[in-house]
C-alpha cells in the first residue's frame, strides 16, 4: 500500500542508525566478556569465605557473568532501553507527523479512511522495528558464538532477544496513544525520552523483588531474564498484560484518531 | 529583556517537570543505599570484586558501602539526566524559531541576531541553574537522611559544581549544533546522540584500563570523581580547559547563527 | 444529484462559534463561489465538508455521501488548500506520484500536462521552492486525477498574474469537461469572472445566496479623482452616485449605473488624476448590508 511504503521510506534512515547503534553496543559488551568471565571465575573461588547474605547479594551476578547467556542477560537491559526509545519515537511520530509537518490537508483529504491511514503507519513502524530486531539478532548471534566459553541454548538466546520486541511493541503502542492526545505536537524527542527513561528508572528502583504490585508499572521488568533462563519460558501473566496494554492502546488510538478534528495549519 | 522573559515563560512547564523528575531520581536512588551499606564489615567484598565486575554492576571504582562512594555512583545518573536536559534545551531554544516557523516574526524585529541569542542563552542559563540547585538540594537532604557516616555536604557541592560545568558543555554543544546545522530540527537528536555516545564511552572505559584515551570524548569522565570522593576537590586545569571549550561552542553559536541563511 | 449538499451545518469550537446552521447546495456543473470576511467560517465549512473536522450538528455531503462515513467519495474530489505544505525531502514528481497513487488511475500524462501549463519543474525538491511555486504543486496535486469536484481555497494567492490566468483557464476547461467547482476567495474579480452563483458567509452564518448576474447588477465602482480646480458641489449630483465626498480638488465617491453618464462629466472636467477601482469584498459587504440601495 502506498502510505505504508511511504512511511517505510521515511523511517528507513533512523532504523539503520538504531540497528547499527544497538549492534555496536552489543559488540562492545561481547568483546569484554572473555576477560570478565575469567575474572569472575577467579573471584567465585574467594566468595566461599563470605557470609551467606553477601553471597546471596552477589552470587546470582557471579553465576551470570561466567556464562554467556547470564552475561547477556545482565547487559541486555541496556540494549532494550535503546530499542524502547526507538519504538516510542516511532509510535509518537508516525501519526503526529501529518500535524507536525502540516501535511494533514494533503493526506487526510485523500480517498482513504482514517483507520486505513493508522493501520498503514502502525504496520510500517512495526515492520521497521522487526527489521531492526532481526538485524540485531543476527549480529548478536554471531558475536555470541565468537566469544562463548561454553555452548549455550539457542532457544534461550532467542527467547531473551524476543523480550526486546515485546517491550518495543509496548512502547510503540504507548507512543501512538500519547501522540493522538496531542493536537499540536512540536517535538517528539523530549516526551519520548522522558517517558522511556521514566519507566526505566521506575523499573530499576521500585522493583526490588518484594513489592510485586510495583512490577505492573514497570514494563522493563515484565520479562525477568533469570526466570527465562531457569524455566525456558516467559512469565505468562506478563505476556498477557503486555498483549492487553498493546491491544488497548492501539484500539484507543484508532478510535481517537478517527474521531478527531484535524485543525487547519497553525 | 522581552525575549528573555518570553523564553522563561515558554520553558516554564518543562522546567517544572524536569525539576520534579530530578528530585524523584535522587529520592529513589538514595533509597537503595541501605542495601549496600548494611553489609557491615564484610562490605569490603565490593571493593575486592574484580575491576571488570565492578564496572558491570555499575559500582566502578567507588566504595559503595560508604555514603560518599555510593553517592558518587548515583551521581552519574543525575549527570546523565541533567545532561540530556541541557542538550535538548540548548538545541531547542535555538532551533525553535525555525521549527515553529516564527523566524520571520522575530528576526525582522529591531534587534540584532546576537542580542536574540544572548537573551535565549541567559534564559536557558536560568533553567540550567534551577535544575542544578534542585538536584543539589535534594541530594543534600537525602544524603543526610540516610547517612550514618561523616558529613559530605562539601563534597556534594563540589560534585554539583562539576555537573554545572558539564551541563554548560552539553548545552553549548546543543546550541552550536542548532546554529550550524542546515536542518535545525535535527539538532536535538544529534546533541542527544553525542551525549549518549559519551555516556556509553564512559561505561566502556570503566571496563578496561587500556581504553583510557577515549575518555577525552566523554564529558562524564572529565572530572575525576574518585579524587573528589577522597576530598581532593576539582582539578583546576580540567575546569579551565572545559570552560574554554564551552566558550568556543558559545562563540560558534553566535557566529554561525549570525552568518546563517535562516530557513523559512 | 447535487454535487454538494450542506444542510443545517453547525460547528462550534467550545464556546467560540465556528459556523451556525449553514445550508446550501452546489449543482452539477456549477462554478460556485464562497465568500466572506476573515474568520467568517469559510475554512470551517470546507474542512467539515471534506471530513477533516466533525460537525456539531447537521450534515455535509459530497455526491450524496458524507466524507467521514464514505472516504472513498473523495476519489472524485480535488482539494487545493490555502496553505500548502508537503513532506520534507521530496521532489515534486515524487509527491505528485504519491498523490496519484491514491486514486487508482494512471495520472502520469495528466501530471506532465499540468506541470507544463503551470510551468512547474518536476525534478526540483519541494523544500527549495518559493511559496508561489509550492502553490503550483498544490494546484497540480489537486487536479491530476481529473476530479469531478474541485474545491479551491484561496487558490491564486502567491501566483504571479500570468499563472493566475493560466490557472483560471485550467479551471474553466475542467468545468467545460463537466467538473463542478467550489471556490472560496477574497478576490471579487475572480469570483465574478468564474462563478455562476455566490454564497456570502459572515460571522458563521450564510447571509445570502445569489446568482452572479444579480451581483453584477448590484456592482459598483469606486472613483477617486483630482481636478485641476476646486470641484463644484453639484458636479456629481447624478443618479447612481453615492457616498460623495468633495474636499477642495479631490472627489471621492461610488457609482452604480451607466458608466457613460459618468464619462460625460469627466470629459467636461479638467482632471489631474483619476482612479477607478472595483470594490473588494469587505466593502461590498459593508456597503451592501448597511443600506440596500445606493
Amino acid at each position: 500500500m502506498n502510505i505504508y511504503k511511504h512511511e517505510l521510506k521515511t523511517l528507513l534512515k533512523s532504523t539503520i542508525i538504531w540497528a547499527l547503534s544497538m549492534t555496536a553496543l552489543a559488540l562492545i559488551y561481547f568483546s569484554v566478556f572473555p576477560g570478565i568471565a575469567e575474572d569472575a571465575e577467579e573471584f567465585k573461588k574467594l566468595l566461599g569465605g563470605y557470609s551467606p547474605s553477601i553471597r546471596a547479594l552477589l552470587s546470582i551476578s557471579l553465576d551470570n557473568i561466567t556464562s554467556i547467556l547470564g552475561f547477556y542477560s545482565m547487559i541486555f537491559s541496556f540494549i532494550t532501553l535503546c530499542g524502547a526509545i526507538q519504538a516510542m519515537n516511532y509510535g509518537m511520530s508516525v501519526l503526529s507527523r501529518e500535524t507536525r509537518e502540516r501535511t494533514a490537508d494533503f493526506l487526510l483529504v485523500k480517498p482513504v479512511s482514517r483507520s486505513k491511514i493508522v493501520s498503514a503507519k502502525v504496520l510500517a513502524a512495526f515492520t521497521m522495528l522487526l527489521f531492526t530486531d532481526a538485524l540485531y539478532y543476527v549480529s548478536a548471534f554471531v558475536m555470541a558464538n565468537l566469544v562463548k566459553t561454553s555452548d549455550y541454548s539457542n532457544k534461550l538466546f532467542l527467547m531473551l532477544n524476543l523480550t526486546l520486541l515485546f517491550i518495543q511493541l509496548i512502547f510503540l503502542a504507548v507512543g501512538l496513544l500519547v501522540s493522538v492526545f496531542f493536537n499540536k505536537l512540536k517535538t517528539v524527542l523530549p516526551v519520548s525520552l522522558g517517558v522511556v527513561f521514566g519507566f526505566y528508572i521506575l523499573g530499576a528502583l521500585l522493583v526490588t523483588g518484594e513489592n510485586v504490585a510495583a512490577r505492573y508499572f514497570a514494563p522493563f521488568k515484565y520479562f525477568d531474564y533469570n526466570y527465562i533462563l531457569k524455566n525456558g519460558s516467559f512469565d505468562g501473566v506478563y505476556l498477557v498484560i503486555s498483549a492487553l496494554i498493546i491491544a488497548a492502546a492501539v484500539t484507543a488510538s484508532y478510535l481517537i484518531y478517527t474521531k478527531k478534528d484535524i485543525h487547519a495549519v497553525s | 529583556m522581552n525575549i528573555f522573559l518570553r523564553e522563561l515563560r515558554a520553558n516554564r512547564k518543562a522546567l517544572i517537570i524536569w525539576s520534579v523528575s530530578m528530585f524523584l531520581l535522587v529520592l529513589s536512588g538514595m533509597g537503595k543505599y541501605t542495601a549496600y551499606s548494611s553489609s557491615g564489615a564484610e562490605g569490603n567484598v565490593f571493593n575486592d570484586l574484580p575491576f571488570t565486575m565492578k564496572a558491570i554492576l555499575g559500582i566502578g571504582s567507588f566504595d559503595v558501602t560508604k555514603m560518599s562512594g555510593y553517592f558518587a555512583m548515583l551521581f552519574l545518573y543525575m549527570e546523565l539526566a541533567a545532561g540530556i536536559h541541557a542538550a535538548l534545551l540548548g538545541a531547542g531554544i535555538i532551533a525553535k524559531e525555525e521549527r515553529d516557523k516564527t523566524t520571520e516574526f522575530l528576526i525582522v524585529k529591531p534587534v540584532s541576531r546576537n542580542a536574540i541569542i544572548t537573551s535565549k542563552l541567559l534564559a536557558a542559563l536560568v533553567n540550567i541553574v534551577v535544575i542544578n540547585i534542585v538536584t543539589l538540594v535534594s541530594s543534600v537532604m537525602m544524603v543526610s537522611a540516610y547517612n550514618k557516616g561523616e558529613d559530605i555536604t562539601g563534597e556534594i557541592i563540589m560534585f554539583y559544581v562539576s555537573m554545572f560545568i558539564v551541563q554548560l558543555l552539553f548545552f553549548t554543544i546543543g546550541t552550536a549544533l542548532a546554529a550550524i546545522m542546515h536542518k535545525p530540527k535535527a539538532a536535538g537528536s544529534a546533541a542527544t546522540g553525542i551525549l549518549l555516545a559519551g555516556y556509553v564511552i564512559s561505561r566502556i572505559t570503566e571496563l578496561t584500563d587500556k581504553l583510557n584515551l577515549l575518555n577525552i570524548l566523554s564529558p562524564f569522565k572529565y572530572f575525576s570523581y574518585e579524587k573528589l570522593v577522597a576530598g581532593e576537590g576539582l582539578d583546576i586545569n580540567i575546569v579551565i580547559i572545559t570552560l574554554a571549550v564551552i566558550a568556543v561552542f558559545t562563540f560558534s553559536t553566535y557566529r554561525y547563527y549570525s552568518k546563517r541563511d535562516l530557513n523559512i | 444529484m447535487n454535487v454538494i449538499e450542506i444542510k443545517n451545518l453547525t460547528k462550534s469550537y467550545g464556546s467560540s462559534r465556528g459556523i451556525i446552521d449553514v445550508s446550501f447546495n452546489v449543482e452539477q456543473g456549477e462554478v460556485f463561489g464562497f465568500i466572506g470576511p476573515n474568520g467568517a467560517g469559510k475554512s470551517t465549512t470546507i474542512r467539515t465538508l471534506l471530513g477533516l473536522i466533525y460537525p456539531t450538528s447537521g450534515r455535509a455531503a459530497i455526491f450524496g455521501k458524507s466524507c467521514t462515513e464514505d472516504p472513498e467519495v473523495r476519489r472524485e474530489v480535488g482539494y487545493l488548500p490555502s496553505e500548502v505544505f508537503y513532506y520534507d525531502n521530496m521532489r515534486v514528481i515524487d509527491l505528485l506520484k504519491y498523490s496519484a497513487s491514491f486514486y487508482k488511475k494512471d495520472c502520469t500524462k495528466r501530471i506532465e500536462e499540468l506541470a507544463g501549463i503551470m510551468d512547474l519543474d518536476l525534478k526540483k525538491k519541494i523544500d527549495d521552492l518559493s511559496f508561489g511555486n509550492k502553490k503550483k504543486v498544490g494546484i497540480v496535486q489537486g487536479l491530476l486525477h481529473e476530479p469531478k469536484l474541485i474545491i479551491l481555497d484561496e487558490p491564486t494567492s502567491g501566483l504571479d498574474p500570468l499563472m493566475q490566468q493560466k490557472f483560471f483557464e485550467l479551471i474553466e476547461q475542467e468545468n467545460k469537461k463537466g467538473a463542478s467547482v467550489f471556490f472560496s476567495s477574497h478576490i471579487l474579480s475572480e469570483v465574478q469572472r468564474l462563478c455562476s452563483r455566490v454564497a456570502f458567509i459572515k460571522e458563521g452564518r450564510l447571509i445570502k445566496l445569489e446568482k452572479m448576474s444579480e451581483l453584477q447588477d448590484n456592482n459598483y465602482k469606486k472613483i477617486k479623482l483630482e481636478a485641476k480646480n476646486d470641484i463644484d458641489k453639484d458636479l456629481f449630483s447624478l443618479e447612481g452616485v453615492g457616498k460623495l465626498e468633495i474636499k477642495g480638488r479631490i472627489a471621492d465617491f461610488i457609482y452604480r449605473g451607466n458608466i457613460n453618464n459618468l464619462m460625460k462629466i469627466f470629459a467636461r472636467t479638467e482632471l489631474a488624476n483619476i482612479s477607478i477601482t472595483e470594490p473588494d469584498l469587505e466593502e461590498i459587504f459593508m456597503h451592501y448590508y448597511s443600506n440596500e440601495k445606493v
